[in-house]
């Protein structure tokens, strides 16, 4: 039986974080949280303060995804509350466990239209895998601990904890006992092994297709002796980047929308496509009814919702990749197809020469990559330099890419790297932005000014929100509508007022000295990389189209 | 459209019946009819749905399935 001590409900909060470990919070006070920010006062937990609680929220996730640990913000009732809803609902879109604490107006207050009120408990419900609202003090202990384990417990996401105020303030005598088990995990069926192994021996042209699963799940291991035995041809989805071995021989890139023309013709021809902890977006397949045609589908998740949900599984293998993978990995006779596969990469392999002086993103985004120390951590926006990155880059681990995947939320990079840097203070931490991305959370400059976080940033700047402007030329007649962003501030001045180092470049002969500059800067520094507003993003599959059908220029 | 009737039983948390709600109307099913009860000896509930949809309702009982409070999900009537 642990100790009893006296707490109010704010001093309890930080006892229980303490408890699950937690040692760093983002967030920004306000009315209705000033007990828990009172509290804080006293505690060993250190708060990052952010300038808007959107990035406080996605300080949390970038924090979580770089570390593998539960990401915890806060924020005040009613706008403080509604602030955050952009990243919960991008961390339950990518499955990322955090923990959102709010404050509520007090209980008697609760349903009379308050100041600072709104019903957060109800608008958390489309946005979070779970959420508690604690009415009661007794209850509250629980709650927290509950909150951890369900943010953790199989596939991950995000929980809020709407706290009143007089809760916070209420006195209670606890023990700190963690009695957090959970009563009602869905229970999952036996993975029906043999047949998996028949339908992956008999194939004669397989693929193996992986996901950000692999990560959440930690069997990047797993996976990449999975591959290795198996010599599967593999592709990977945007999140799942990182997971297998990027210099694989076998590995063929990214699929999808702007995949590689390998990965993509490869996995349309395939006779069964292995799925690992990936679920079939409409990113990833293209045009659904097209979408690897005559394959069968082995698949494996975490979560028996995804089973079925948009391609029928013939096999579902569902529970830990850990131990399930190793359980399917067999040798396979299936050189052909490999040989194919290897050939159709070298014949579209990316090519890097680029006409005129001005900057050619994707080179600079390779060159990145190939300067980047190890255990470097990328993070993007959202648009064309988040397609150029996940295309150019590589990564040793799924925790090295922080990318908005699910909910493709624009303004992501910036606050992520800030918890990216902060969960690993001895490594590289490197966001790549656009210029409409980077405005959508620029005020977070002031949160790497105050605690000097080093991260850097590469702002990828065509004077555009190109992905848009993209489409605009492709499928809607070059009607460009209010996609022109030329009147964007001085880049470089806004971030010397930000204290932070800062230098523009405009000419290819420039990069490779720009990026080692910026790499050995020991502090934040900002990269402004100005391109060609007119250069696309390629190849792509037009929307509503089949994966075979990709556009690879104008 | 296809008519479901579903027997969920909950743990009696604060919004389990919004969650349901919420949920259903989500993943595209239109609700027909719903009746609720709690035991309060047990502080377990009992809800009964009658939905209909193009959907496959396995679709719906898996995302139901998923929602922390729920105890079980069965589906006792696929009238069409």
């Amino acid at each position: 039986m642990a100790k009893e001590k006296q707490h109010t409900g704010s001093s309890l909060l930080f006892d229980i974080l303490e408890q699950h470990g937690v040692q760093h919070v983002f967030g920004y006070p306000g009315g209705a949280i000033m007990p828990i920010y009172d509290a804080l006062y006293d505690s060993d937990v250190q708060h990052f303060l952010c300038r808007h609680e959107q990035g406080a929220a996605f300080s949390a996730v970038g924090y979580a995804r770089a570390s593998g640990k539960v990401g915890v913000c806060f924020a005040t009732s009613g706008p403080g509350a509604t602030n955050l809803i952009t990243g919960l609902a991008d961390a339950l879109a990518d499955s990322i466990p955090i923990v959102a604490i709010t404050g509520q107006v007090p209980t008697a207050a609760m349903g009379s239209d308050a100041f600072q009120e709104i019903d957060i408990f109800g608008l958390s419900l489309a946005c979070t895998k779970h959420s508690f609202q604690v009415t009661d003090i007794n209850e509250l202990p629980k709650v927290l601990h509950e909150a951890f384990a369900i943010a953790l417990e199989g596939r991950q996401g995000p929980v809020l904890v709407d706290i009143p105020k007089d809760i916070q303030l209420a006195e209670i005598t606890n023990s700190l006992e963690n009695f957090s088990k959970l009563k009602n995990k869905v229970k999952l069926p036996p993975a029906n092994v043999g047949s998996a192994i028949a339908l992956l021996s008999q194939a004669k042209q397989p693929v193996l297709y992986v996901g950000g699963g692999v990560g959440m799940a930690n069997a990047v291991p797993e996976l990449r002796d999975f591959a290795q035995l198996t010599c599967l041809p593999s592709v990977s989805t945007l999140k799942g980047l990182g997971a297998v071995d990027p210099n694989d021989e076998n590995y063929l890139g990214m699929l999808g929308m702007h995949g590689t023309k390998a990965a993509n013709l490869a996995v349309q021809e395939c006779d069964l496509l292995i799925a690992v902890g990936a679920r079939f977006d409409d990113r990833v397949t293209g045009k659904l009814d097209e979408f690897a045609p005559n394959a069968k589908i082995i698949h494996f998740d975490i979560d028996t919702a995804e089973i079925n949900k948009r391609r029928l599984a013939n096999v579902a293998i569902l529970g830990d990749l850990k131990i399930n993978l190793p359980a399917l990995a067999i040798p396979l006779e299936i050189e052909n197809w490999q040989q194919k596969c290897q050939q159709m990469k070298i014949d579209c392999a990316w090519d890097y020469n680029h006409p005129g002086e001005t900057i050619f993103a994707p080179a600079v985004l390779k060159e990145i990559s190939d300067q980047m120390p190890e255990n470097t951590c990328v993070t993007t926006d959202v648009g064309q330099h988040q397609m150029w990155a996940a295309q150019h880059m590589s990564f040793d681990d799924p925790s090295d890419w922080l990318t908005s995947g699910g909910m493709g939320t624009m303004g992501f990079g910036l606050p992520a790297a800030i918890g990216a840097q902060i969960s690993r203070p001895n490594d590289c931490v490197i966001t790549v932005t656009g210029d409409g991305s980077f405005m959508m959370n620029v005020q977070e400059l002031s949160t790497i000014k105050r605690f000097q976080v080093p991260v850097k940033i590469v702002l990828i700047d065509n004077g555009k929100l190109g992905m848009v402007r993209q489409w605009q030329e492709l499928f809607f007649a070059g009607r460009l509508s209010e996609t022109d962003l030329s009147d964007n501030p001085d880049f470089v001045m806004l971030a010397t007022a930000f204290n932070i180092k800062a230098r523009e470049i405009t000419k290819k002969s420039e990069v490779s000295e720009a990026i080692k500059e910026m790499i050995d800067h020991e502090g934040p520094y900002l990269l402004q990389v100005k391109i060609n507003a007119e250069d696309n993003v390629w190849p792509l599959v037009p929307p509503n189209t089949g994966n075979d059908k990709m556009m690879e220029s104008t | 459209m296809n008519r479901y009737q579903l027997a969920i039983q909950v743990d009696d948390k604060q919004v389990v019946l919004e969650r349901i709600l919420q949920v259903t109307r989500y993943r595209g099913f239109l609700i027909d009819g719903i009746t609720a009860k709690v035991n309060t000896g047990t502080h377990i509930g009992y809800i009964e749905l009658l939905v209909r949809s193009d959907r496959p309702i396995e679709l719906l009982v898996d995302q139901i399935n998923k929602l922390i409070d729920i105890k079980e999900v069965k589906l006792t009537n696929r009238a069409s």
